[in-house]
């Protein structure tokens, strides 16, 4: 029994750790082929010899024109941070409202927002240019902050109500005695309440928009002179795709800071993930 | 009741609490729903996309041209989308569940390798596709590595059969670490007073998994079912980034059909037309699953 158990235990050690390290190689190969010339990268793309490393593929990479690094890392937090802001802002009080109306017509309007959890953000792309550019904010940060928020919001409204009817009533109605406005009850009490449910949907409608390319590629224009990161890396890596010198230096920095985030914050970010599933 | 409670159900509380929704309608319906609207109303046209010309209505010729596929570019992207939705659905799930089982102890190597197996997650689709296609491409490094032992190359992304194997081996890479979160969430809510009892009663590891494990996991595998199938129907940028869908035609599938061709050639009729038929189908396939996983469901309900 005792042996059996633990044959068990170190098949399924063993089948865990090769599989993990299946997963990592992708990121060795990128890691380590960053520092080498083209020729190396072709002849031993496995190994690193110290000699002929160099980090001046990165530094290429760092000043290219196609990929202005920085830039690109500003405008993508901007859209995580803007779209967030609207998403957020804006599926707050309308949360509140549906979850604390027990009226039909609020059941219906639920089930409007959420019917939108079901449309392709990307498919539905193509009309909602001509919207945009009827509104005069194609090829605007604006329109596209305001289209990567309206495919936030049926999710995060969802969520958000769900939550708040989880919270008493009693709650409301003691600050409407004590003479408190909807607006002031909402951000004063409810709102500061709902801070794990506002993680959860900033965690996951920040990854959504920071790894988002077809929605800045087509409204942002391919000549845009903003660049996020995933289209400054398609500007700069579609092209040369089999230059492999500036293949993995500009994959390496793109993903470095947001692997750095992700393993700083995995606690918040997987965690975040399965209880938005749950509630959802 | 308590008295102040009225005030929400009054007919002025509720027009001020209709109030509150009019931000949030206004971005959703303004540029969600009025462009599923002028989806449906383009697909009846031909246009172009160009200011100076005025979209003409051709009724369902645009539908026509789909179901006929004159070109013949159309019905191999409808398979390729099928074989990505299905057998990426099916081996995201197994591979998922099969590893939430494994690592369902909270041990420090575990937590590790659910880390390990999360983070594609974080990276953008599309630069997934391109370090893949680094890595599988003809000059890639597998390849070397194969060409330097004397092997013959491999065609991961050069004959059109390997290159949809490796498209949907990519995804299921890509994807199946938020499906096991969510599995692994799934089995916290497992009772483990019914599998202790289970087990008293005589059942092996199998039958535990098969009778009460399982059935206590049917809410999961609803929300992992419907957001797979989802998410593989519409994938774009993977397909961008490795193999921006060749060789030929190869893994196309119906979403570049739609943005890298009909779009990109200014027929927005078609493009249109295409996007409805996807939004149809996506939304009649998460219906269709959640409705034949609802019984699945009723039996976990009165098991807990």
């Amino acid at each position: 029994m005792t042996s059996k158990r633990t044959f068990r235990t170190a098949a399924r050690v063993t089948v865990v750790a090769v599989l993990s390290a299946a997963m990592l190689v992708p990121m060795y190969i990128m890691v380590v082929n960053a520092f080498k010339p083209q020729q190396e990268i072709l002849l031993s793309p496995l190994g690193i010899d110290f000699a002929t490393a160099s980090t001046e593929y990165l530094e290429a990479a760092w000043q290219s024109t196609s990929f202005p690094v920085v830039e690109g890392y500003a405008v993508s937090l901007f859209l995580v941070l803007a779209c967030n802001a609207v998403a957020i802002g804006t599926a707050v009080p309308a949360a509140y409202a549906i979850a604390r109306t027990p009226k039909l017509l609020f059941r219906i309007l639920l089930m409007f927002f959420v019917a939108g959890m079901f449309v392709p953000a990307q498919i539905i792309l193509v009309p909602a240019v001509f919207v945009l550019k009827s509104l005069g904010l194609m090829g605007t940060l604006p329109g596209l902050v305001l289209f990567m928020s309206a495919t936030m919001i049926p999710f995060t409204l969802f969520v958000f109500s769900a939550y708040i009817r989880m919270l008493p009533r009693s709650l409301d109605e003691a600050a409407s005695i004590d003479g408190a406005g909807r607006q002031r009850i909402l951000w004063t009490i409810i709102f500061p309440l709902m801070r794990p449910i506002v993680a959860t949907a900033f965690i996951l409608n920040a990854l959504g928009a920071w790894n988002d390319f077809v929605s800045p590629q087509l409204i942002l224009g391919p000549g845009s002179e903003f660049r996020t990161i995933t289209t400054g890396v398609y500007a700069a890596v579609s092209t040369y795709s089999t230059n492999y010198e500036i293949v993995f230096p500009t994959l390496l920095l793109a993903v470095a800071p947001i692997l750095l985030i992700f393993v700083v914050m995995q606690r918040h970010i997987m965690g975040g993930l399965s209880a938005g599933a749950v509630k959802g | 009741m308590p008295r102040t409670s009225t005030s929400w159900r009054t007919r002025a509380g509720a027009f001020a609490n209709g109030l509150l929704t009019v931000p949030a309608l206004a971005v959703y319906v303004g540029l969600l729903v009025v462009p599923v609207g002028f989806a449906v109303y383009y697909s009846f046209t031909d246009y172009n996309g160009f200011p100076s010309r005025t979209p003409t209505w051709v009724g369902l010729e645009n539908y026509r041209r789909i179901a006929d596929d004159p070109i013949g570019d159309l019905h191999p992207s409808v398979w390729v989308t099928v074989a990505i939705a299905v057998v990426g659905t099916l081996l995201v799930n197994a591979a998922a569940l099969g590893l939430a089982l494994l690592l369902r102890r909270t041990t420090p190597f575990n937590t590790f390798a659910r880390v390990v197996m999360f983070y594609p997650h974080v990276l953008s689709a599309l630069i997934v596709g391109f370090l893949w296609q680094a890595i599988l491409g003809p000059q890639g490094a597998v390849n070397n590595i194969l060409g330097g032992w004397g092997q013959s190359t491999l065609p991961f992304l050069a004959d059109p059969q390997w290159a949809l194997a490796t498209l949907i081996a990519v995804i299921v890479w890509a994807q199946f670490g938020v499906q096991l979160v969510l599995y692994l969430a799934g089995l916290q809510a497992v009772s483990p007073d019914l599998k202790e009892s289970a087990r008293i009663d005589g059942a092996g590891g199998g039958q535990v998994f098969r009778h009460v494990t399982w059935p206590a996991l049917a809410p999961t595998v609803t929300v992992t079912l419907v957001t797979t199938v989802l998410s593989l129907l519409k994938v774009y940028d993977v397909v961008l980034g490795l193999t921006n869908g060749g060789p030929g035609d190869a893994t196309q599938n119906w979403a570049y059909e739609i943005l890298a061709v009909s779009f990109a050639n200014n027929d927005i009729g078609l493009a249109c037309a295409q996007a409805v038929l996807l939004v149809l189908v996506a939304g009649l396939l998460s219906f269709t699953i959640i409705v034949l996983r609802r019984r699945a469901e009723e039996g976990a309900e009165s098991l807990g």
